[in-house]
């Protein structure tokens, strides 16, 4: 059995919302020199339903954000496919992907990176407008400002600089720009990571409001699982280039199914000493391993506290597979979890 | 309860800049207890991290300490030579920053590093070396007496910040001034570094200043904590007090605009209308007093000090969260701007 097949295809729940973005045994290696590379996302296999908001939680390197951008097309498969609707954008190129990306919108971590300090807030709203020769002159203008007020700030504002503004503000410029086209998927990349608490609310609130709205579909990626959580319908969890858990928020935060996802739930403090005090931590054991020569077998086998070494954990790769409904996890003994 | 250890009284700490004088941390005072583990909360600028450097008068240029006394041990660190003041710095009182990248020297090897913080204070080599071993192995870096040998690049993030930590606790201080310390770090290495925190201050009884944004990291650790905004402290108490029943509005609105992965249901965040306040210009009266839901009349004029407005508990408002919640139905509020709005809750759900 190779490592991809092993991964099972999330089977839709009957009744369950249309999915919107399909992602098919999606590989992405990057080359490391000397023949080697980076499994960075190593055969993963999940959809994105219509409306909902999916998390995407897991520590640095475990390949989130290479994630994002293969969903959203801007860097290319190794293999595997990645379906936007009916389309397949992993076969597209050139201008018929340029095409399909007016429905992919990114919203980035840093606020002060993402906006070009020399472009006035409106020209970098309108940006999307423009390269898709949407919108023009005096409509194009009612829009940025449409959609300036859209995202709580004053549609006056168009003729300001980046720098004139704070970095909530910034990042409401940031949320502007992903909705200018419309889109159907907004990718969130940490995309209240840099701000300060009292601003991370603000921003929260807004995505959900738009959200509703507009009834955005989001990919929301974070490492603080407490926001996640709190926004998320569904929580995908991924270790070291791999899926280890789905399923619905509630299911992966009250009743894991994966020994991963346990310890990093009991690793977030909880802004309630009395309940803090009491929690155990799940202590996992060494480090990360190195994505350019994953352990064998279950990834995770190497830091597991549940692993039985070396069969089956160190040998077989376990399949993400539906231990209760709707819940997929991949572990051979998720009942032990 | 015994003598406090240290005592800041009334510290300013200013930077001067072209467009005027930033009243980083204006008029600040606390103390600290032996063993105890103390909480500095605030958000950016809130001026958490100058306190801590004036502690140790590293506040860097343009900035200095205008007025104020830190006493430790009743004495005086603001009138000691810098000699003397070195003396205590890394002896007595220990400091670790959030980014143990930049905090170490890439080219000398950390072994290297902790021996030298020792040699500094009067150890000789051998014996400090010897220690340096006891150290990593204490702060739990597995194989320590190879790892003595790394340089700080073969070192993952949560094993760098391990072993910052065993460098400030080399000369066993009685104060460690621990700054962000875990901001940089995953959530699993967050959790074992605080772990090792607390451990470490139960065992040794080191008092331990944490400075950080995140209130789960103070709910864990800390056993009194300090609330502060635009350069003043605006709460002060016992953990279980302030997390509970927090008087402060600011503390109150921190609190409610976290989400908790211990959540039952999906609650609206209550954020915080506005930004925080240029220090430059502070606003006058209450400093908070322009994003908070409950100000009266008496907020925009005349500045609120520390009172004791519960057992233990000071506050500088004028109104209060008992009063903001009998009075003006605080707890029924919600955001009334959809859309764009989650910023503001000055109505109650129509």
């Amino acid at each position: 059995m190779t490592a991809q097949a092993a991964e099972a295809r999330p089977a839709p729940s009957p009744g369950a919302a249309k999915s919107l973005v399909r992602v098919e045994q999606v590989v992405k290696h990057f080359p490391a020199g000397f023949g080697t590379s980076v499994k960075a996302v190593d055969g993963v296999s999940f959809e994105i339903r219509e409306g909902e908001t999916l998390g995407l939680v897991g520590e640095s390197g475990c390949g989130k954000s290479t994630l994002a951008r293969l969903v959203t097309q801007l860097l290319p498969v190794t293999s595997g496919k990645i379906f936007l609707g009916d389309v397949e954008l992993t076969s597209l190129g050139g201008e018929k992907l340029r095409q399909q990306r007016r429905q992919l919108q990114m919203i980035f971590q840093d606020p002060f990176a993402s906006l070009d300090p020399r472009m006035t807030v409106g020209d970098i709203i309108a940006e999307p407008l423009d390269n898709f020769g949407v919108l023009r002159g005096r409509k194009r203008n009612e829009r940025v400002q449409e959609l300036l007020r859209i995202v709580g700030l004053n549609p006056n504002f168009n003729n300001r600089y980046p720098h004139e503004f704070s970095g909530g503000q910034r990042q409401r410029i940031g949320v502007a720009r992903a909705l200018a086209l419309n889109p159907k998927l907004v990718v969130c990349d940490e995309a209240i990571s840099a701000l300060d608490v009292s601003i991370q609310a603000q921003i929260v609130n807004l995505l959900e409001d738009l959200q509703q709205k507009f009834k955005l579909t989001y990919l929301f990626i974070a490492h603080d699982l407490s926001v996640v959580r709190h926004i998320s319908d569904r929580v995908m969890v991924m270790y070291l280039g791999k899926i280890v858990e789905v399923a619905d928020s509630a299911g992966t935060y009250t009743d894991p199914k994966h020994p991963y996802t346990k310890a990093l739930l009991s690793a977030i403090p909880v802004p309630d000493p009395k309940i803090q005090r009491g929690r155990r931590l799940v202590e996992l054991s060494g480090e990360i391993p190195s994505p350019i020569h994953p352990p064998s077998g279950c990834r995770f086998h190497t830091r597991c506290p549940i692993a039985r070494v070396p069969t089956p954990c160190a040998e077989i790769e376990p399949p993400l597979e539906e231990k209760v409904r709707d819940h997929l996890a991949a572990c051979h003994f998720s009942q032990d979890v | 309860m015994a003598a406090p250890i240290l005592q800041v009284r009334n510290l300013r700490t200013q930077f001067s800049t072209q467009d005027g004088i930033v009243k980083a941390v204006d008029d600040v005072s606390f103390e600290l207890y032996p063993g105890e583990t103390l909480g500095i909360v605030g958000e950016s600028g809130s001026g958490k991290s100058v306190t801590a450097l004036s502690i140790l008068r590293l506040v860097p240029e343009p900035g200095r300490i205008v007025s104020g006394q830190i006493l430790f041990h009743n004495e005086d660190l603001m009138h000691m030579s810098d000699e003397d003041v070195r003396e205590i710095r890394g002896r007595d009182i220990a400091m670790i920053f959030q980014d143990p990248q930049s905090s170490l020297n890439p080219v000398l090897r950390v072994g290297f590093q902790i021996d030298e913080a020792m040699i500094a204070h009067g150890k000789s080599k051998p014996d400090a070396h010897v220690r340096t071993i006891e150290l990593l192995k204490r702060v739990r870096i597995p194989a320590a007496e190879t790892r003595v040998k790394d340089f700080p690049h073969q070192l993952s993030g949560g094993m760098r910040q391990r072993a910052m930590i065993a460098m400030g606790l080399a000369n066993a201080p009685q104060i460690l001034i621990a700054d962000e310390p875990t901001t940089a770090l995953d959530v699993t290495v967050q959790a074992q570094i605080l772990e090792l925190l607390g451990d470490l201050n139960r065992e040794l009884g080191t008092a331990i200043i944490m400075i950080t944004h995140n209130m789960g990291v103070v709910a864990g650790l800390c056993t009194r904590v300090i609330v502060m905004y635009a350069g003043q402290i605006v709460e002060q108490g016992p953990v279980d007090q302030i997390f509970e029943n927090p008087q402060h509005p600011y503390t109150w609105s921190l609190l409610k605009s976290i989400p908790r992965v211990d959540a039952v249901r999906h609650e609206r965040l209550r954020s915080i209308e506005g930004i925080a306040p240029d220090l430059l210009r502070p606003p006058s009266g209450c400093r908070f007093h322009p994003r908070c839901p409950f100000r009266i009349e008496k907020c925009y004029t005349d500045e609120p000090t520390l009172k004791e407005v519960a057992p233990d508990d000071l506050a500088a408002c004028w109104v209060t969260m008992d009063r903001a919640r009998k009075e003006m139905g605080a707890d029924e509020m919600v955001d009334i701007r959809p859309g764009a709005g989650s910023g503001v809750h000055k109505g109650r759900e129509s």
